[in-house]
């Protein structure tokens, strides 16, 4: 009765199996957590609970639904990642304080970390460009994570030729103004919708702007520990 | 239930578009109490602990540095702004997002306080609040699913309850109890007042108790057997 004519029966009839598939793979994935002893494998399967999660919401199908994904994805994947950052924190302690002397710290990497790729010697900086460009041309999330990877390869690269990086501390700075344009963009469309193609481009070019400088800020962030022998 | 007989009279409401907001005095009420609380918190600065030592007569002072501590006192605001949005908000969508903020945020706040069993609860915590967004968004997908709408006015016009609104509504009822940690998902939340920097601690008792009060009001919103 909810579903509108023009949907075809073979759609609304993915639902209920849809809603069964995520239950299955939640339970199978709640089976591995009960049966698995080790913390870092726990955390892992978790993730399948949550992508079970998806499963029901994707199931749903609407453009609601739709608006639902994405901050469920963006949950996902930040509690899995303060999870793992307090596991971390956690086995950092323990060996501190196995080894009783408070003055030797751990590092996050216990082992040396080189990347000796081809992609990395050959041209990056092309790639780089490229990848920007075509994230400039996308705009909006793909285009950031896109125009972001450009980034990233481009501070890998120049650090494992050794060539100096030019540090920006401002980046984090960019990518809060940059959110603010995305939210004043969206509270536009509410307000006065008649302005729609102004607060489209705002939000897109805002995110485009804060995806991008997050993702170069781990690129930066990679380099304090990228390379040590 | 209907809306006034749940939160009294219907003060007014506040369309956006198709989110529609709308107020009551319950939830007006609701929503200064976790404001006034916030900036209570805002403005306190952390007890030190004192652990009596063993055999000597010397007290071992456990405090919070600087830095830790405009951490907590930063994460305890934005739980106490969460909170304070799941209060007012009159969209399902909008109340599990705030539910899920709050769960993140407590997790920030268990795991500032840098000792091994605390961190080892965090983290138990954390898988839990991993897991019990399914049962959260789920939950909210189901009612979406079953009644074509988020927004808690619309849905208080439905006459009728369907078997699909009732089960997300329990769905939605298991997620909430699982992302703000209550008894029978993180029993060790409890023995979480005396830690050192206790005032900050405080804001997680008070958020999961408000999202409960909250969510048993959405709750008899969406099944109206009474």
């Amino acid at each position: 009765m909810l579903v509108p004519d023009f949907v075809p029966a073979i759609t609304a009839s993915f639902f209920i199996p849809a809603i069964y598939a995520a239950i299955i793979v939640a339970f199978i994935g709640l089976m591995g957590i009960a049966i698995e002893r080790r913390d870092i494998h726990i955390l892992i399967l978790t993730d399948i609970v949550g992508l079970a999660m998806l499963i029901i919401v994707a199931a749903v199908g609407t453009d609601l639904a739709e608006a639902l994904i994405l901050p469920g994805l963006v949950v996902e994947l930040a509690e899995i990642l303060a999870i793992s950052e307090i596991l971390i924190s956690r086995e950092m302690r323990r060996i501190e304080s196995k080894n009783g002397d408070n003055n030797v710290k751990t590092s996050v990497f216990p082992l040396p970390l080189t990347l000796d790729m081809e992609v990395m010697t050959t041209a990056p900086n092309f790639i780089a460009l490229v990848m920007l460009g075509f994230g400039a041309f996308l705009t909006g999330f793909t285009g950031g994570a896109v125009a972001g990877g450009g980034i990233l390869l481009y501070i890998l690269s120049r650090k494992s030729r050794g060539l100096p990086i030019a540090i920006i501390d401002g980046v984090s700075g960019i990518s809060g103004i940059a959110w603010c344009l995305w939210i004043i963009g969206f509270v536009l469309f509410f307000l006065a919708p008649e302005f729609w193609l102004l607060s489209l481009f705002m939000a897109a070019c805002g995110l485009v702007l804060k995806v991008a400088s997050k993702i170069g800020l781990i690129g930066t962030l990679m380099r304090e520990e990228y390379k040590r022998e | 239930m209907d809306l006034a007989s749940l939160g009294g009279n219907l003060l007014g409401t506040i369309p956006l578009g198709d989110i529609v907001l709308y107020l009551t005095p319950f939830h007006l009420f609701m929503f200064v109490v976790v404001l006034i609380f916030t900036v209570l918190i805002a403005m306190s600065r952390t007890e030190t602990q004192v652990e009596a030592s063993f055999k000597t007569l010397n007290d071992n002072k456990v405090s919070v540095g600087l830095e830790e501590f405009k951490i907590r006192r930063f994460l305890a605001i934005v739980c106490g702004l969460a909170t304070a949005g799941a209060m007012i908000t009159g969209d399902l969508f909008n109340f599990t997002l705030f539910a899920t903020l709050i769960g993140i945020v407590n997790l920030g706040i268990v795991s500032a306080v840098k000792q091994i069993d605390v961190l080892d609860a965090a983290y138990n915590y954390g898988l839990i609040a991993m897991i019990c967004s399914l049962p959260l968004f789920g939950g909210a997908a189901i009612i979406l699913a079953s009644t074509g709408t988020l927004s808690l006015f619309e849905i208080a016009k439905i006459a009728t309850t369907a078997p699909m609104m009732t089960f997300g509504a329990l769905l939605l009822l298991i997620g909430i109890a699982g992302e703000t940690g209550t008894a029978p998902f993180f029993a060790t939340k409890a023995e979480m007042f005396r830690t050192p920097g206790s005032p900050f601690i405080l804001i997680i008792h008070l958020s999961s108790l408000m999202v409960i009060i909250r969510a048993i009001e959405i709750i008899l919103i969406i099944i109206k057997v009474i």
